[in-house]
């Protein structure tokens, strides 16, 4: 009887987490190692590996016994990992944390016809095809006088024409993926401020509060864990991102971030590429980076916390 | 003078009318309490008053002066949450704190003010803690003096025992009178508890469908009250309501006709006979049991008489009577009330002459 029971347990057990398992092995796991093994490879073009060594990383770091550390990187890819850290950071606090703290903010305090359309609207540039997207933003920073943004600084400020790709490539990269990131955050705040019980705002009112207290006191606090989760989640997600990068700039220097140093090495339809090892190693090592930022984000902004104390019941 | 007046108050919410054109007067420092069942309004009363909805029509007027646009802030009224509303964030302390930061108190006069208040509703030991390591009735405490530590013109409480178990729910009870009677506060307490209402207000709103049926001290609802949704709501058990017609001088009710006198005019009426003024005897009228239900100290009996079914109590803990078994149900005909069926309204001066 006892036996039966605990087989049926087993089997349940298989049964729900067997097909997570699985997905975990295959789409984390393996290519997590596949990626560890070529690192240490010399796979190019022709996918075959004649010989195993450390050569792909002596091409992104050189020892140097002057510095601090032993080591130094190598010109592009130490490029790749400032624009990399400009990119998310930018990106992260101006639009996906600000902006979007700013949009849910807002929305929720209109009426909620009025919110709603708002959210509808900035939500488009995630529903819509990420080709078409970047289109739509190659068309508005168009260097020459067709585009939006000129078209507009000519005829309704009288300014000359502006070439953003060439005089601020990296804001353009994070303005288009912070549109995009600002509604995720906008999306997960409104539904934790949606979460406030409607009574908390009640009484802060008659309790004196204007809107601006209530948002610092009541709705800032209760948005701790969102605000978190955004900033873990998103400088993830930033920081292995290349797609809109890719489309918007193409495998252009001034936005070489590492992301897209590893995609055009790798599989970019564009020359230099086919260097799978090379690819491998940086990924290699933005897969280290990402864990220690994970940890090092988990800890700032502390987890404690949302484990409540126990409640203790004196009548 | 007059402290608070409600004038022709409405609150619509789309077609939902939830406060239906409320005229309503209070005097300073007294207790009253809105007793009706839930959804007909007693909340929205509340937040109208407090400010936290603007009527739909009407005025609300604070010692005379019209207030409808006045900001809640700039009402001084304090108010106690159903579900407690105390900030999850704070310590208890902070919540005390919170609505003085927007009154230009000193720090010292605040955290003065605090403690006298702590110890007023008895909470001092509970500072430090957060809401959520407190117990309901140490919440509802925090939450009570939170609402006074501003010293409200006006105290409002909305069902603030509906939340505690039934020993805490005494107790709170006994001290929130306690408080108020210390403080002299204006105060309405809104309830669907009729015993919570007829033991801590001076008088009572009895509220339906978000209309005033009667406002009166608990007494005067239970003997003498005007409609009879006053006289199904208040009482417990609830009054018997027979429907019945008066014929001249003659009610017809059921299989039975019986005397009355007075002002009558022929009309579909409803009488209204509480089961605890009912009894049995030798002579009266004929019913046999139907049903019995011991409530310890009692027993409540159900008869079905020619005029229809009537309950009644004992006051006997072990059931005398039997199922099925013949009765005499005696009642002062006088008790009897007569509602007109038509409009709820009590019909005064019409009397039973004998219930046989
Ligand atoms: N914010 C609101 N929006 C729409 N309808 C509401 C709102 N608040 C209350 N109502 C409606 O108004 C009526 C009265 O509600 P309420 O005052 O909360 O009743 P009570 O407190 O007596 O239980 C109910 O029918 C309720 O559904
Ligand atoms: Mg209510």
């Amino acid at each position: 009887m006892m036996h039966k029971q605990r087989q049926r347990q087993a089997v349940n057990a298989l049964i729900f987490l067997g097909p997570a398992c699985i997905f975990l092995l295959v789409l984390l796991v393996a290519p997590i190692i596949v990626d560890l093994v070529v690192a240490f490879t010399d796979m190019a073009q022709t996918v075959r590996v004649s010989e195993f060594s450390n050569e792909q990383f002596r091409k992104i770091i050189r020892p140097n016994e002057d510095t601090w550390l032993g080591f130094e990187l190598r010109g592009s890819f130490y490029r790749a990992l400032a624009k990399t850290a400009i990119f998310v950071v930018f990106t992260l606090t101006i639009f996906n944390v600000t902006f979007g703290l700013l949009l849910a903010l807002t929305t929720t305090a209109l009426p909620d016809w009025l919110g709603g359309t708002f959210r509808a609207i900035w939500l488009l540039p995630r529903m819509s095809p990420s080709v078409v997207y970047a289109l739509l933003w190659i068309w508005v920073i168009d260097p020459t006088e067709r585009g939006l943004l000129n078209q507009v600084l000519i005829n309704v400020f009288g300014f000359g024409p502006i070439n953003l790709f060439i005089d601020h490539p990296m804001a353009i990269i994070v303005v288009a993926n912070g549109f995009i990131g600002a509604s995720i955050g906008m999306l997960i705040l409104t539904s934790a401020i949606r979460s406030i019980p409607q009574h908390l705002f009640f009484a802060a009112r008659a309790d004196g509060a204007g809107p601006l207290s209530i948002v610092r006191h009541i709705i800032l606090p209760t948005l701790r864990w969102p605000l978190s989760y955004i900033t873990v989640f998103q400088s993830l997600a930033l920081m292995v991102s290349f797609e809109y990068i890719f489309l918007i700039m193409g495998p252009a220097r001034s936005t070489m971030t590492m992301a897209m140093l590893a995609y055009t090495k790798t599989l970019a339809p564009q020359i230099g590429s086919g260097q799978y090892a090379y690819g491998a190693a940086i990924t290699l090592i933005l897969i280290i980076i990402g864990v220690i930022v994970a940890l090092l984000l988990y800890r700032l902004t502390n987890m404690k916390r949302l484990l409540a104390k126990p409640r203790i019941e004196v009548h | 003078m007059a402290s608070i007046e409600l004038r022709h108050v409405s609150k619509h919410w789309g077609p939902t009318i939830a406060v239906d054109r409320m005229n309503l007067t209070l005097e300073d420092g007294e207790f009253v309490a809105i007793l009706g069942p839930s959804g007909c309004g007693k909340s929205t009363t509340l937040f109208l008053l407090a400010g936290i909805y603007a009527p739909t029509e009407g005025d609300i007027c604070f010692e005379g002066a019209r207030i409808n646009d006045v900001e809640p802030r700039d009402r001084n009224v304090g108010i106690v949450f159903q579900s407690y509303a105390l900030y999850p964030n704070m310590t208890v302390l902070k919540n005390l704190l919170f609505p003085l930061r927007f009154k230009n108190t000193s720090n010292e006069d605040a955290h003065a003010r605090a403690m006298e208040i702590a110890e007023l509703v008895q909470i001092e030991d509970l500072l430090e803690r957060e809401p959520s390591q407190l117990s309901g009735g140490q919440q509802q405490r925090v939450a009570l003096a939170r609402a006074l530590i501003k010293k409200p013109n006006l105290l409002l409480l909305d069902e603030p025992l509906s939340n505690l178990d039934a020993t805490l729910r005494l107790t709170m009870r006994s001290e929130i009178k306690r408080i108020q009677r210390e403080l002299a506060v204006t105060t309405i307490l809104v309830t669907h508890d009729q015993v919570e209402a007829t033991t801590m207000a001076d008088r009572i709103i009895c509220m339906k469908d978000g209309q005033i049926e009667q406002v009166d001290t608990a007494e005067n609802l239970y003997r003498r009250p005007d409609r009879i949704f006053v006289a199904s709501f208040v009482g417990s058990p609830p009054i018997n309501l027979v429907q019945g017609r008066i014929d001249k001088t003659m009610l017809v009710a059921g299989q039975r006709r019986l005397p009355v006198s007075g002002n009558t005019v022929s009309t579909n009426v409803t009488i209204g006979l509480r089961p605890e003024l009912i009894s049995t005897g030798e002579q009266g009228l004929p019913a046999s049991i139907v049903n019995i239900e011991p409530m310890g100290r009692e027993i409540l009996y159900a008869a079905q008489s020619e005029i229809g079914l009537l309950r009644f109590l004992e006051a006997t803990p072990q059931p005398r009577l039997a199922l099925e078994e013949h009765v005499h149900l005696k009642a002062d005909p006088g008790d009897v009330l007569f509602f007109d069926t038509g409009s709820g309204q009590r019909i005064e001066g019409v009397r039973l002459d004998a219930f046989s």
